[in-house]
């Protein structure tokens, strides 16, 4: 049961912040001898394991490097020191449709956006019918995406990224889209993937969700992990380090 | 070079995506537009008409070879490539900044992204080729069995289009000012190119120019296998191809040296 899927050794992860992004900048300060980049450290000497089948929230305030945590696992990014090793299939539930092109149908960019996650025509054949009616989109399928409202976009995308059948399934505050039904379908969707032994990466402020869903939750804040343990305990130390 | 071959295998894995990248810009283009793929026809079209009669009505330049070739042929076998080269490097110098919302969010190899802008940009190339045909059956213009060189000379001109891609795409990245440059860059290419004007009116002291600039051998080995039924200049199609190699090799390790820093840098 606690094979580590996700393993964070000493990961430092550092953005160049204002640097000279065209010539005309670059050139005077190079000149000039100034220094072209000011860097921003967004993890500070992270450490941690995420085992199989656990589900693992993440808290802080803006900035504390939740984000850059999931793009390191995604793939996305690589650290400047430590290392990042995933052992597992990656879908990012991340700012979904990403990928979509508004000009294309909905049935179009289902197929555009499986195959961005990695899907190849066949699976995505065989899942195409359970895609369109988790999103309930039957109606519009052929429609261009850009006259869906943003509630059927995020349905559609969101439908699509929990086909990919993931060992390992980021989120990232996306729960908040759609109406109250179909977020509830959702959250059901990602209790069917905890039973089944996925393991979630769960970035949230909704505290109360984080509480009731994960099993283990870290605490972020400037860069660091501040603590990590059993969601209640941590939550609480959160909001009482917020007031 | 190892690292070459690793990424093309990549790059079969996610074959699907390759595809779909392809069909998406494909499909968006003449989604947009009420005469949708006639453009893709009806520019190099006009383009041709305004530079024939600019060219050899006007300033009389001479096509090359002695046989009565029109001016519009002549200029059409060397525009069409080169306008293929031309866009498929402009379009694929964008294609990492416009999917930019793509590069942060989900890994996939990047240069998919770099590769499926240059294959739409050939789906279009292959329309705007029908014309060419036409014209040539219309002209009666005798052709050989040396027109097959144009194969091999098109695979140069893909490998040296690909290395030169890779590299101003990731350049492009973190400076953005490199899209202009280029455009700038085209247009002087273009003059220093035989696309309006046959090779050999060049004074023979600038020669040496079209030795170096691949697209020069590139263009003139159309005109030679097409126009003139005659084969190219194997040592010039040689360093041609070494130099496409070679830029090729430059282009794809200097695109795996900055692919790490693509998302922090968007």
């Amino acid at each position: 049961m606690s094979t580590p899927i996700i393993t964070f050794d000493h990961v430092t992860k550092q953005f160049s912040l204002l640097s000279h992004k065209t010539f005309k900048e670059f050139l005077p300060a190079l000149i000039k001898g100034e220094d072209t980049t000011k860097d921003f450290i967004a993890l500070d000497d992270l450490s941690f394991t995420i085992n199989k089948g656990e589900s693992v929230g993440i808290i802080g305030p803006n900035g504390s490097g939740k984000s850059t945590i999931l793009k390191l696992i995604a793939g996305v990014m690589s650290p400047n020191t430590g290392k990042v090793i995933v052992k597992g299939k990656v879908s990012p539930l991340i700012e979904l449709g990403a990928g979509f092109h508004f000009e294309l149908s909905g049935r179009e960019n289902i197929y555009l956006n499986g195959a961005i996650l990695g899907l190849s025509k066949k699976q995505i054949n065989e899942n195409f019918k359970s895609i369109v009616d988790f999103s309930e989109l039957w109606e519009y399928i052929d429609q261009p995406v850009k006259h869906y409202s943003s509630g059927m976009y995020m349905r559609l995308a969101f439908s699509i990224a929990i086909h990919v059948n993931p060992e390992i399934l980021l989120v990232d505050e996306i729960l908040a889209v759609g109406d109250p039904k179909f977020q509830k379908k959702c959250f059901q969707k990602m209790l069917d993937f905890q039973k089944s032994g996925v393991t979630i990466i769960y970035v949230s402020h909704d505290l109360k969700s984080v509480e009731n869903f994960c099993s283990k939750v870290f605490y972020l804040q400037k860069s660091k992990l501040v603590s990590s343990g059993n969601p209640k305990t941590i939550c609480q130390k959160y909001l009482s380090n917020i007031s | 070079m190892y690292q070459l071959l690793k990424e093309i295998k990549d790059i079969c894995h996610w074959k699907e995506l390759l595809w779909q990248m392809v069909g998406r810009e494909v499909k968006a283009r003449y989604k947009q537009s009420i005469l949708g793929y006639f453009w893709v026809i009806l520019n190099p079209l006009a383009q041709m008409l305004v530079m024939s009669f600019a060219f050899s009505l006007i300033l009389r330049i001479p096509t090359n070879s002695s046989s009565n070739i029109p001016y519009s042929i002549f200029l059409f076998v060397a525009l069409l490539p080169w306008n293929l080269f031309a866009n498929s490097l402009s379009s694929a110098t964008n294609s990492l900044v416009n999917s930019s919302t793509l590069i942060t969010k989900v890994y996939f190899p990047r240069t998919i992204l770099v590769l499926a802008s240059i294959i739409s940009k050939l789906v279009d190339f292959v329309f705007a080729l029908s014309i060419l045909i036409i014209y040539m059956i219309i002209y009666q213009i005798p052709i050989s069995f040396n027109i097959l060189w144009t194969i091999p000379i098109f695979l140069i001109q893909q490998i040296f289009t690909v290395g030169l891609s890779l590299f101003f795409s990731a350049a492009n990245l973190l400076y953005r000012d490199i899209q202009y440059l280029l455009n700038l860059l085209l247009v002087l290419w273009m003059y220093a190119t035989p696309v309006i004007y046959p090779a050999d009116i060049v004074p023979s002291q600038f020669k040496f120019v079209f030795q170096l600039n691949p697209m020069a051998v590139i263009i003139n080995a159309y005109r030679q296998t097409i126009l003139g039924g005659g084969q190219p200049n194997f040592y010039s199609l040689i360093i041609a191809l070494f130099l496409s190699l070679s830029i090729l090799l430059i282009g794809f390790s200097y695109f795996k040296s900055r692919e790490k820093i693509f998302a922090d840098n968007i």
